[in-house]
């Protein structure tokens, strides 16, 4: 194991909106290191985006609610920030691509921020182009996001986070709005992300089969209460604790699960998560003929 | 016998602005008691073709005819009782200040009498399990339940046909499952269901009958397991099948490229093929 | 799908007036705006109407400003025909000519003549000026001339909200025409306007979150992605253009000569001629659009 080091901290997090009883999250401990792929699961409503918009401070510091406990994100006590400070080391893109976007061209949205934090006209442009490379916008600069498909908006928007130099992006629910090649695009640019240039990558997603082939670890809440945290491995071996709460596996685990329970093969607690194993483990135990 | 419930002949649509075209040449019959799914990505026509089916827009050659009426002559609104839209967003639909006045907009429209329209509200009421959300507020209710209450607010009209437009995009599972039961259930009552849906899954084990758009053309109208099966049809529209799927295509031992559809098949066809293993 | 929109937007090109400051262009158009209310002389308005169609051409977006004046002259129209009958003037009023149960009023047509060049010359500069422009070049301008930052924001917020709200409200009329509700009338306007107006709200919240979560509203200093310039030319010409306007406002006003209110004299048949077609044209205009709505 590398050496690891905690980029996001959160100690006894509680938090209760304004206008709401039950706490939307519920003494929630959790340490993100550097470097990783996080994925955020659960139902709706179990507090996925409470829990990923603590990170920047937006929660308690935009939010009517009731917070305790401390979040500590790359050192900054989120409690003392505003949120804009934080925007230097955390990037958020939100589910709804159009709802995040505001300007009449792709590279003045990029430069909105940056305008913001005084950057130079000059290293502006250098950043813009730069930020549109990473997300395959190149070329974009003078279209109107409002013209973009989800895909493409959904990349302006992590451009533009990308634009402030964050060390961590936050996605909530990036391809709920888009389309299948829209989606490929946007699991594409957050692996990119993480693999070749080491960003902390944080991720809200319903589709199973994809995180457990790209993330490292995941996150599993419900009802404000982190349940299970691990490996994807860890996480989808627990097929009964996530079926108790009306989460899917992924097919892969699904399948060799299926099989355990019928005395068709045995498993020994190890299920595959993805194609290949699952492949793999079915040619180990069956051979390749039927 | 199953009748015809839409039938496109010829289809075509140019849009006025900058003659782009959408659809071309479109032939397809629909008949009750078919769920169907239609894939493809944006901007392929699918969402135009389907736009057809309730008159929301109108051929610009070619004919769609809705259960014996010709949607060219046809007023949306009077074709609202034969073919029901639910859009994907249930914000863009409601709009009343409770789940219940939702529920009754519809059948009001269609001028029925105050008994008949608190008959379908209850009904509607029932068979999507709404009851303990009667009198609240459709914009306080969770994102998976507003879904349901738009669907509903669509059953009241009592449609022949049911347009679900991306019907689970969003959804965690729990939602995703009632969704599927729902579409059966309207299957069971004599209803013909049309998916527009990007969700694999969903179209594997619901549907029984995919319509696969293009360019602005139908290029494909086959069952999934035939669709599925036709890897140069899905990656040229960039479609990926669920992964049992590809792990029966992958793996020699389901048969010679075995196309499963669901978890529960890939396990059946394990069990007829091997004995139980002994370690 | 489609809105019915007013073309009323940039349009691309590489004209010398594309190339100015948008500051010249926005002073020279508020210039001519207050000159225009300052006389009612038909000879000093048309000849600002004249040199604005100069500058239409040299901008080349002559078909762009046309479809502007498509909707706008069959409107103004209006004016000509209620003016001629009930002139905004201080009476006694001369009459020309009965028109039906109508009277005809020589300080009528003056005035309703002059209004539709009045509107005329300040809209064609103006259309000059937003149609090379683009419209952040202008915040941003007046960003540099003291306008507030946020300003800036909002003003480019609700031009790129127009289009979207427009697009949002075809949808949420499509869903409900899907529910059965007929088109118009008073029971269309809650099932249709509330998803509009709560989509916006939820869209302004979540900008917010987003905005800020992208260091918007960060104290300090603050720069410009667009980078607008003043040159020596500009300069120039914004100086001589606004020197140009007031001085002829100032002549305009104090050159009592120039009320042709009485010396210009409308023959009866020329005036009925004038208010009949001004009333065809606008009555067809209104039929025409009547129906086009209707029909979408």
């Amino acid at each position: 194991m590398e050496d690891k080091k905690p980029i996001i901290e959160l100690k006894d997090v509680t938090f209760t909106y304004a206008s709401t009883e039950t706490p939307a999250l519920k003494g929630v401990n959790l340490t993100i290191y550097e470097g990783e792929y996080v994925a955020l699961m659960g139902l709706n409503g179990a507090g996925k985006t409470t829990l990923q918009l603590t990170f920047n401070g937006v929660i308690p510091n935009m939010m009517m609610g009731d917070f305790e406990g401390t979040v500590i994100v790359s050192g900054m006590d989120t409690d003392e920030y505003p949120v804009r400070e934080m925007a230097k080391v955390i990037g958020l893109v939100f589910d709804n691509p159009e709802f995040q976007l505001s300007q009449m061209t792709v590279a003045e949205e990029i430069a909105l921020g940056l305008e913001n934090i005084g950057t130079p006209p000059a290293e502006m442009h250098r950043i813009i182009a730069e930020s549109l490379e990473i997300v395959g916008l190149s070329g974009f600069e003078d279209r109107s996001p409002f013209g973009l498909s989800g895909g493409q908006q959904q990349r302006l928007s992590i451009a533009s986070a990308l634009a402030m130099k964050p060390r961590i992006v936050v996605m909530d629910e990036p391809t709920s709005n888009v389309d299948p090649i829209g989606k490929e695009e946007i699991f594409a640019v957050a692996a990119q992300l993480n693999r070749e240039r080491g960003m902390t990558v944080i991720m809200a997603e319903h589709e199973v089969e994809v995180m457990a082939a790209y993330a490292d670890r995941i996150i599993v809440l419900h009802k404000g209460e982190i349940v299970l945290n691990g490996t994807p491995h860890e996480v989808f071996t627990q097929v009964d604790t996530l079926k108790s709460i009306g989460l899917r596996v992924p097919q892969a685990t699904e399948l060799a699960y299926q099989l355990d329970q019928k005395r068709l093969a045995s498993y020994a607690g190890k299920y595959p998560v993805t194609t290949e194993e699952a492949v793999q483990d079915l040619t180990d135990k069956f051979g390749k003929g039927g | 016998m199953p009748e015809e419930k839409i039938v496109c002949q010829n289809l075509g649509h140019v849009y006025p602005r900058g003659k782009i075209v959408a659809l071309e040449n479109v032939n397809l019959t629909i008949c009750s008691q078919e769920i169907i799914g239609v894939i493809g990505q944006n901007g392929s026509g699918k969402t135009t073709l389907v736009k057809h089916f309730n008159g929301l827009l109108k051929p610009t050659s070619g004919k769609v005819i809705v259960e014996g009426n010709d949607t060219a002559k046809k007023k949306v609104q009077e074709l609202a009782a034969h073919v029901g839209y639910v859009f994907q967003n249930p914000n863009h639909q409601l709009f009343a200040k409770t789940v219940e006045h939702e529920l009754e907009f519809g059948p009001t429209n269609l001028g029925l009498s105050r008994e008949e329209v608190e008959e379908r509200r209850e009904k509607a009421i029932e068979f999507f399990g709404l009851q303990d959300l009667r009198l609240s507020h459709p914009y306080r209710i969770s994102f998976p339940l507003r879904k349901l209450v738009s669907m509903a607010a669509v059953y009241t009209m009592r449609p022949a046909v049911f347009i679900l437009d991306e019907p689970t995009t969003g959804q965690d599972n729990i939602t995703t499952r009632t969704v599927y039961r729902l579409i059966e259930r309207l299957r069971e009552e004599g209803s013909t269901v049309i998916c527009v849906a990007h969700d694999m899954i969903l179209l594997a084990e619901v549907v029984d009958r995919m319509i696969v758009m293009r360019n602005s053309h139908l290029i494909a109208d086959a069952s999934p397991r035939e669709v599925f099966s036709d890897t140069e049809l899905m990656h040229s529209t960039h479609i990926t099948p669920p992964q049992i799927t590809s792990i029966g295509l992958r793996w020699p031992g389901f048969g010679e490229k075995k196309v499963l559809l669901s978890v529960d098949e890939a396990v059946t066809a394990i069990n007829s093929s091997n004995p139980p293993a002994n370690s | 799908m489609q809105g019915v929109a007013i073309p009323i937007t940039m349009v691309a090109g590489d004209s010398y007036i594309h190339r100015l400051n948008p500051l010249p262009k926005l002073f020279i158009a508020l210039g001519v705006l207050i000159l225009s209310f300052a006389t009612r002389n038909p000879l000093v308005l048309g000849v600002v109407f004249a040199l604005g169609l100069v500058f239409v051409t040299a901008a080349g977006i002559w078909k762009s400003y046309l479809r502007v004046v498509g909707i706008l002259f069959p409107i103004s129209l209006t004016l000509v025909v209620m003016q001629s009958i009930a002139p905004a003037f201080p009476r006694p009023w001369t009459p020309i000519t009965d028109f039906g149960p109508f009277t005809i009023y020589q300080e009528g047509i003056y005035s309703g003549v002059s209004m539709l060049l009045r509107i005329f010359s300040m809209t064609t500069f103006a259309l000059v000026m937003i149609m090379t422009t683009h419209p952040s070049d202008l915040f941003t301008s007046l960003q540099k001339i003291g306008m507030p930052y946020v300003l800036n924001f909002i003003l480019t917020m609700t031009l790129q909200l127009i289009p979207i709200l427009q697009n949002e409200f075809a949808i949420v009329l499509s869903a409900q025409k899907s529910r059965g509700m007929k088109g118009s009338g008073f029971g269309a306007v809650l099932p249709s306007m509330v998803p509009v107006f709560v989509g916006a709200i939820e869209r302004v919240q979540q900008l917010s979150i987003s905005l800020e979560s992208r260091a918007f509203g960060s104290t300090g200093i603050k720069t410009s992605f667009r980078n607008v310039t003043m040159s020596l030319k500009d300069y120039v010409i914004m100086v001589l253009g606004v020197l140009a306007t007031l001085a002829t406002t100032v002549w305009v006003i104090a050159d009592k000569s120039l009320d042709w209110s009485r010396t210009l004299i409308f023959p009866p048949t020329l005036s009925i001629i004038i208010v009949a077609l001004a009333a065809i044209g606008f009555v067809a205009f209104f039929i025409l659009a009547i129906s086009y709505v209707l029909r979408a």
